[in-house]
């Protein structure tokens, strides 16, 4: 028991003892933690993003002069049915009339002595989805149906957006996969760089008679201290950086987004942490006690 | 005791130990002289297991070269004391700290390891300097706080390499004359010198090692 707690406190004394190594580790394990909690915090609000520039999209349909109240609803339902869209809000010609009394300030009738505008719909799309929304296709099928006059749309920019986020799909899980194995390259050689400072204590250990596994324990405990360290100082990190960035969409961008991070990230980055700090410090202490 | 049969260990660029055959029996006191470059550092480091003959067998204790398992050395090594010349001690912690670690190693009781530490400590008077870093200690107080190191687990075996190498003649004086102390408690004591005037006289057993071969012993 007491040899138990002498390995444990000499693991946690080697952190104090070794000030300015244990720093630099700490510090490199909190930067790259960092990185990969940021990235993750990334990849877990992207779909939130995506879900409200969707939100954004608005397709006008107008029919033709000829085209009754009751016909509109009718091709509205057409377009609702188009796989993609969320709904179709019809808007009945004497609607068009308040619309433009609002927008203009003047009654159409009292201006001309009719009515010349069309009835219309206002498409918005499904937000959910993962896939690419085919903006174009929905688009063109709008436009093959009888009664479509014209139809007023953000094709260039909806697809553009699209199609990054397309592409952000494809590669998060390879860029993230890279990310995760520098940040494990990174701590590992970190770890081991302040093992490698110790060769003399570890000879000292080894003509003493120390077993292997008994230099190789405070050496395990140090790394989890450094890991729990990095880990302490990365969580009011990131939650800075979630509000902060939260107050910056929210009040300067007046966006209506609001970024979050699942609890379980913080467990994610700290078992991250404590794995790779006592693999790297278990590994590294092996490697010279060949 | 200590035994070496016909034992050759040669390194790729320096002179090793050539066809040694020697014994030291427990409680023997015995110089081992030569100059720098001999092979006194070889066969210390052959006794400890930390090298192992090329041909022939060394015992050491229990334990001989020619059957020793690798997982076997730490517990070879606890039975003896090693004193370098460079002292060896750690600069990260305090004396008292690099006296009580084979302790620990050893896994010794918290209340024994203050008790056999302090009395170290009396043995080698370095009293009141126990808080002290080894940086903070003279020359001849880091030698006798490796010395201290090297008796608080009680061994049988201490092989001293060059304890004095880096020492005053007055400290040198002292060093021996507390390794005499040692011995005469029963520990079995190898001291490697060059300064033959420090240890003739003594009236114990010399060997004298020259580019690896035994030119006397006696």
């Amino acid at each position: 028991m007491d040899q138990l707690f002498f390995l444990i406190s000499e693991g946690f004394k080697n952190v104090w003892r070794h000030k300015a190594t244990s720093f630099t580790a700490v510090f490199t394990l909190y930067v790259t933690l960092i990185i990969v909690g940021l990235f993750m915090v990334g990849g877990e609000n992207i779909h939130k993003i995506i879900q409200y520039v969707r939100s954004k999209y608005k397709v006008e349909v107008f029919y033709e002069q000829n085209v009754s109240d009751l016909q509109a609803k009718v091709i509205a339902e057409k377009i609702r049915k188009i796989r993609g869209v969320r709904s179709a809000t019809v808007i009945e010609k004497k609607d068009a009339v308040n619309i433009f009394r609002d927008q203009f300030g003047e009654d159409i009738f009292d201006v001309l002595g009719y009515n010349p505008l069309p009835a219309s719909t206002v498409v918005n799309f499904n937000r959910n989805s993962a896939k690419r929304l085919k903006f174009n296709a929905i688009i063109e099928e709008i436009k093959s149906m009888d009664g479509v006059d014209v139809v007023r749309h953000q094709g260039i920019l909806v697809n553009k957006l699209e199609r990054y986020y397309q592409k952000l799909l494809a590669n998060f899980p390879f860029v993230s996969g890279l990310i995760v194995l520098i940040a494990v390259l990174v701590i590992y050689n970190t770890v081991k760089l302040s093992v490698y400072s110790r060769r003399k204590l570890i000879y000292s250990m080894q003509l003493i008679g120390a077993t292997k596994s008994f230099i190789k324990m405070p050496f395990v405990f140090e790394g989890l201290l450094m890991g729990g360290l990095s880990t302490l100082l990365v969580y009011p990190s990131m939650l800075g950086f979630i509000r902060g960035s939260n107050f910056l969409i929210q009040s300067v961008a007046h966006l209506k987004i609001s970024l979050s991070v699942d609890p379980f990230l913080w467990l994610w980055l700290a078992g991250l942490a404590a794995i790779i700090s006592i693999l790297g410090s278990y590994r590294a202490i092996s490697s010279i006690l060949k | 005791m200590i035994e070496f049969q016909n034992v050759t260990y040669n390194h790729q660029k320096d002179v090793g130990v050539n066809n040694l055959s020697f014994s030291i029996p427990e409680n023997d006191f015995t110089f081992l002289i030569g100059p720098t470059g001999s092979g006194k550092t070889t066969l210390m480091r052959l006794i400890y297991f930390d090298l192992f003959p090329q041909s022939g067998i060394v015992r050491a204790g229990d334990y001989s070269s020619n059957n020793i398992k690798k997982r076997k050395i730490p517990y070879a090594r606890r039975d003896i004391g090693m004193v370098f010349q460079n002292y060896q001690l750690l600069e990260d912690r305090n004396v008292y700290d690099n006296i009580a670690l084979p302790l620990h190693v050893l896994g010794f009781p918290a209340k024994e390891i203050t008790e056999r530490v302090e009395e170290c400590i009396d043995l080698v008077k370095l009293d009141g300097k126990e808080k002290l870093n080894p940086t903070q200690l003279s020359g001849g107080e880091q030698q006798r706080a490796s010395l201290a190191r090297a008796i608080v687990k009680d061994p049988s075996i201490l092989l001293a390499d060059e304890p004095t190498g880096n020492l005053d003649p007055v400290s040198a004086f002292e060093l021996v004359k507390l390794l005499q102390e040692i011995h005469e408690t029963g520990t079995t004591i190898l001291m490697a010198s060059h300064n033959y005037n420090l240890i003739k006289g003594r009236g114990y057993r010399i060997m004298e090692l020259q580019n690896g071969h035994l030119r006397g012993n006696g």
